[in-house]
Formats: structure tokens, C-alpha cells, sequence
């Protein structure tokens, strides 16, 4: 199956505190407060009054991450697939906390 | 992948984020009870004064435990964004009614949060929050207890009310 690579964003550990976000046009090292970070900004952009907003302005957001090193340029459909994906990261089940 | 999450926070991310709207709460709530502290202050209502100036450091000071414990279970705490505070109030009994719906609307959230710490085996969170639970009932204790005195001596001077608003 062919992959859109204009949407794809994955994120991996690297090692106990660090991990990588693989955007369509670069790798970001990401500290754990970093992804936490990104995931607060993404949660809010992502809340239907912001997407709104996004949709009948810009159509686009521009979104700084890991302590304002880089700088995201993140469509409707690429906001949503990051929300995915910060999402499936963050998954955890009940058990893990035990 | 949750593993390498749960390495470095010991609560559950949906409840810190239920735990960072909290403290947006206990601060707005600071924020309210300081605007009702300066509407007595600015009419000599000794008593009730002293109480919202407590009540508004109080709290802050919950606030600021909530704030402390998603920093040190690896969380991110956000400071929060306080906005559309009320400074115009009719009455001191409004006042009271006032404050005494603002710690039912704290309390719920917080039962909230203790409902979802349980839900996703949040232990920790649950066991934090339980100081909160109590610290409500004795809240809207207090607020009740007041807003009974205003019943009881219902036509008198509002000085007079004032003066048996307790300050401890």
C-alpha cells in the first residue's frame, strides 16, 4: 500500500529520555517535556473552534516545537494525522499505570 | 511505546489534563474571591473581607499543590489564563451565594477527576486527590454555615451580619 508521505509524522524513543518526531522534511529530537508540549499545542488547535478558525483564515497553522527550534507548516489534514499520532503515543492502557 | 511514556510520568495524560483545567479552576476561583475581598474591603465589612482574602489565598494555594504535583510526577503543568473576572456585585448575601456556587462547581470537577483517576488506575492521582475531597465538604461547609447566619438574622444591619462572620 502506497503511504501519502505528505501526512506522515511518527514519533519513536530513541533512548529513555529521547525521542524523534519524523516529519514529510526532517527529523526533530524531542525531550520528553518537548512532546508534552507539542501535544498541549496540538490538543488546542485541534479543539473544533480552533479548527474552525484555522479553516476559514489561513487554512494552514504554523506551529513552533521543541523549545522554538523548528517550525511546523501543518495543514487541517496533517494537524489531524499529528493529533493521531501524538494520541497513539500517549495510549495508555489502564494496566500500564499498575 | 507506553512503556517508554510511563517511564516518565507516573500519572495518566488525560487525567493531567483534567489536573491543568483544575488549576485554572482553584485560580479563577482565587481571582473571584479576590474581587469579593475588595467589594467588602472598599465597604468596611471587616469580617467578610478577612474571609475572601483568606479564601483567596487558600485558593491559590490549592492551585498551587495540584500545579506542584503534575511537575513532580512528570507532567507539564500549565500556568493558566485568568479572564472575565466579576468585580460588581449586588449584596453581601449575593456575594456568599456566589462563592458557595463557585466551590459546588470545584467540587464536581474535582469528583470528576477522582472518578477518572480510578477509571484508568490513576493511584496516585486518586490518593492526592482525596485531601480535595475533603477540603470541598469543609469548604462548602463554611459557605453554607454563612449564608444560614444570613438567614437567621434576616432585616438586621449588614454591619451587624458582618460582625458574626467567622474569620478562623
Amino acid at each position: 500500500m502506497e503511504i501519502d508521505i505528505k501526512y506522515s509524522y511518527d514519533i519513536k524513543a530513541l533512548t529513555f529520555c529521547k525521542y524523534v518526531l519524523t516529519a514529510p522534511n526532517k527529523q526533530i529530537n524531542l525531550s520528553f517535556p518537548q512532546i508534552l508540549e507539542l501535544r498541549r499545542n496540538i490538543n488546542e488547535l485541534t479543539q473544533f473552534s480552533s479548527l474552525e478558525r484555522i479553516v476559514n483564515n489561513e487554512n494552514f497553522v504554523l506551529l513552533f516545537v521543541a523549545d522554538k527550534q523548528h517550525l511546523l507548516y501543518l495543514e487541517i489534514p496533517e494537524l489531524l494525522h499529528l493529533k493521531e499520532e501524538l494520541e497513539l503515543f500517549f495510549h495508555a492502557p489502564a494496566s500500564i499505570l499498575v | 511505546m507506553n512503556t517508554a511514556v510511563r517511564k516518565q510520568m507516573s500519572i495518566h495524560p488525560e487525567v493531567m489534563d483534567m489536573l491543568n483545567n483544575q488549576i485554572g479552576m482553584e485560580m479563577k476561583a482565587s481571582a473571584a474571591y479576590l474581587a469579593m475581598a475588595s467589594w467588602c474591603d472598599q465597604r468596611e465589612l471587616l469580617n467578610s473581607k478577612a474571609f475572601f482574602y483568606k479564601q483567596a489565598e487558600e485558593e491559590r494555594e490549592h492551585a498551587m499543590k495540584i500545579f506542584k504535583f503534575v511537575n513532580d510526577n512528570g507532567g507539564a503543568a500549565i500556568s493558566p489564563n485568568v479572564t472575565g473576572v466579576n468585580n460588581e456585585f449586588e449584596s453581601l448575601r449575593s456575594i456568599y451565594e456566589t462563592g458557595l456556587e463557585h466551590e459546588i462547581s470545584v467540587t464536581e470537577s474535582i469528583f470528576k477527576i477522582f472518578k477518572a483517576a480510578r477509571e484508568k488506575n490513576d493511584f496516585i492521582t486518586e490518593v492526592f486527590m482525596q485531601w480535595f475531597v475533603s477540603e470541598q465538604s469543609e469548604e462548602e461547609d463554611s459557605f453554607r454555615s454563612i449564608l444560614d447566619i444570613f438567614d437567621l438574622m434576616e432585616g438586621m444591619p449588614l454591619k451587624m451580619i458582618d460582625e458574626r462572620i467567622p474569620t478562623e
